[in-house]
């Protein structure tokens, strides 16, 4: 995975760590679906994501960009802290048997394209216009009913549904398309 | 490409991630980054004396060389430098630390100053070999070597000169865990919340973790600066707070000297070149702790 783009914006951050947003943006939905899919539980995975990102910002200049890609040292950075929070606080769950299935894909080794997958959904989501992404986010990560949506932003039931309906199939017809290259 | 049903898209949904989190942590980083490019200058440019790392922590006790003596038998501190003026001022590495240790050096030099003692938490390979050699060095136990429910074997000792060490091995790859240096302070505060915000404030400290009981007392914490982790538990029972004296290289002595006046902290001494070839400053956090901001100066 050369990606000369990737390395530059590297560079860059280690000269100057203010650059370091740069990367931020490009890796932050891959680190937290890396993170969620273990945990299952948002305020351990914002804690450990933050924590990622907090430690790579910290031993950035140690980081060889000839070596393996960001994105894969960053996943060991948060395989470390999965395995650290697991010995610190042995009452949290980190559980990756646990894991829901997802239709279709083939199953067993292939938990990275999953992360990738939950990544990208992420990010299609964030394109979605912003009266369909407040119905996704209402609806799937706050866990309100169609009622309660319609309350809380003042529109019917009705106007509620169909935002949902078509946010879902605007996300469905994303991640039936083939994955694009560097994303971001 | 697997086809996602709608069901499947849904399930995804429900770790979508909060959108104010996203941009608090983004927020979070950016101010962590300004303070960081010291440390990054320094790994580029110089600004942590070669060998250093950014909080580096000084011990003053009567008998310095006793000390170096004892850190040496018990731990393989090897010294790197010393310097005899009206006191020593000697500084041993071990494992990948750094420690600074000043004060006197009896019979010729006595020192009746005050003492900055320090609580370390030490990673070794075998606990119970160190254990065993520091209390032949003649440190007294004050824990026997154990296994702990976070994944460490650790012992505790007192040295003859008034500091703790717990001395510990991680159960996992490596006997150092990862991002934890050799040879880490330990403080004591009597509420950890306030430090935090203080290292915060005047020294960009991030990277904050915190594990509390469910009664509401934090139990550990740590906390990053620069490229050095400070861990931390409120004081209870025999572990009372021990305020430690640090030497912490930044970028822009002046102002961090500021900020950690703003942040709360009273001066000790103004911002001044030293002969040594450093420009110094020393401020008080209202917790009993010390602290040198230091950087290195053309000659």
């Amino acid at each position: 995975m050369a990606d000369p783009d990737e390395r530059l914006l590297v560079e860059a951050a280690q000269h100057d760590p203010s650059r370091f947003a740069d990367l931020y943006e490009r890796h932050f939905e891959r680190v937290y679906a890396f993170v969620v899919r273990r945990v299952r539980v948002h305020d351990a995975a914002e804690e450990l994501t933050a924590e990622v990102f907090h430690r790579a910002l910290a031993h950035l200049p140690r980081f060889e960009t000839r070596g393996a890609p960001f994105g894969a040292w960053l996943f060991s950075i948060a395989r470390n802290a999965l395995i650290d929070r697991a010995k610190l606080a042995t009452r949290e769950v980190v559980d990756s048997d646990s894991l829901p299935e997802i239709g279709g894909g083939p199953d067993a080794d292939d938990e990275l394209d999953r992360v990738e997958a939950l990544a990208r959904l992420f990010r299609y989501v964030d394109e979605l216009p912003a009266d369909q992404r407040t119905v996704i986010v209402d609806r799937f990560v706050e866990d309100r009913s169609i009622r309660e949506t319609a309350q809380r932003l003042g529109r019917s039931e009705g106007a509620i549904k169909q935002l949902q309906h078509r946010a879902l199939e605007t996300l469905r017809r994303g991640m039936r398309a083939p994955a694009e290259d560097g994303d971001a | 490409m697997p086809e996602y049903s709608l069901s499947a898209i849904e399930t995804m949904l429900r770790d979508l991630p909060r959108a104010e989190f996203r941009a608090r942590l983004r927020r979070d980083l950016e101010r962590m980054s300004t303070t960081m490019m010291t440390t990054s200058e320094v790994s580029v440019a110089g600004t942590v004396r070669k060998g250093f790392r950014t909080v580096t922590p000084y011990v003053v006790v009567r008998d310095a060389p006793g000390l170096i003596e004892f850190a040496a038998r018990a731990f393989g501190a090897e010294e790197t430098g010393r310097f005899v003026g009206a006191g020593l001022h000697a500084e041993v590495r071990i494992g990948d630390s750094m420690l600074m240790i000043g004060g006197g050096m009896p019979p010729g030099r006595p020192y009746d100053g005050p003492q900055w003692t320090t609580a370390f938490h030490i990673y070794v390979p075998d606990t119970d070999a160190v254990h065993e050699r520091a209390i032949r060095a003649g440190a007294t136990s004050v824990g026997e070597p154990m296994d702990q429910p976070y994944g460490e074997r650790s012992s505790g000792v007192k040295d003859a000169f008034g500091n703790t060490w717990y001395i510990a091995t991680a159960q996992g790859e490596h006997h150092v865990p990862s991002g934890m240096q050799t040879v880490n302070v330990y403080l004591h505060p009597l509420r950890a919340e306030p430090l935090i915000a203080f290292m915060t404030n005047a020294f960009g400290a991030g990277n904050v973790q915190k594990f509390a009981s469910p009664d509401g007392v934090i139990q550990h914490a740590q906390v990053t600066i620069g490229d050095t982790v400070i861990e931390m538990g409120e004081a209870n029972g025999p572990y009372q707070p021990m305020p430690t004296r640090f030497y912490l290289y930044v970028a822009d002595v002046d102002g961090g000297y500021r900020r950690a006046l703003d942040a709360g902290a009273t001066s000790i001494s103004e911002p001044m070149d030293l002969p040594y070839g450093e420009r110094v400053a020393g401020v008080a956090d209202a917790f009993g702790n010390q602290w040198y901001l230091a950087t290195p100066v053309a000659r």
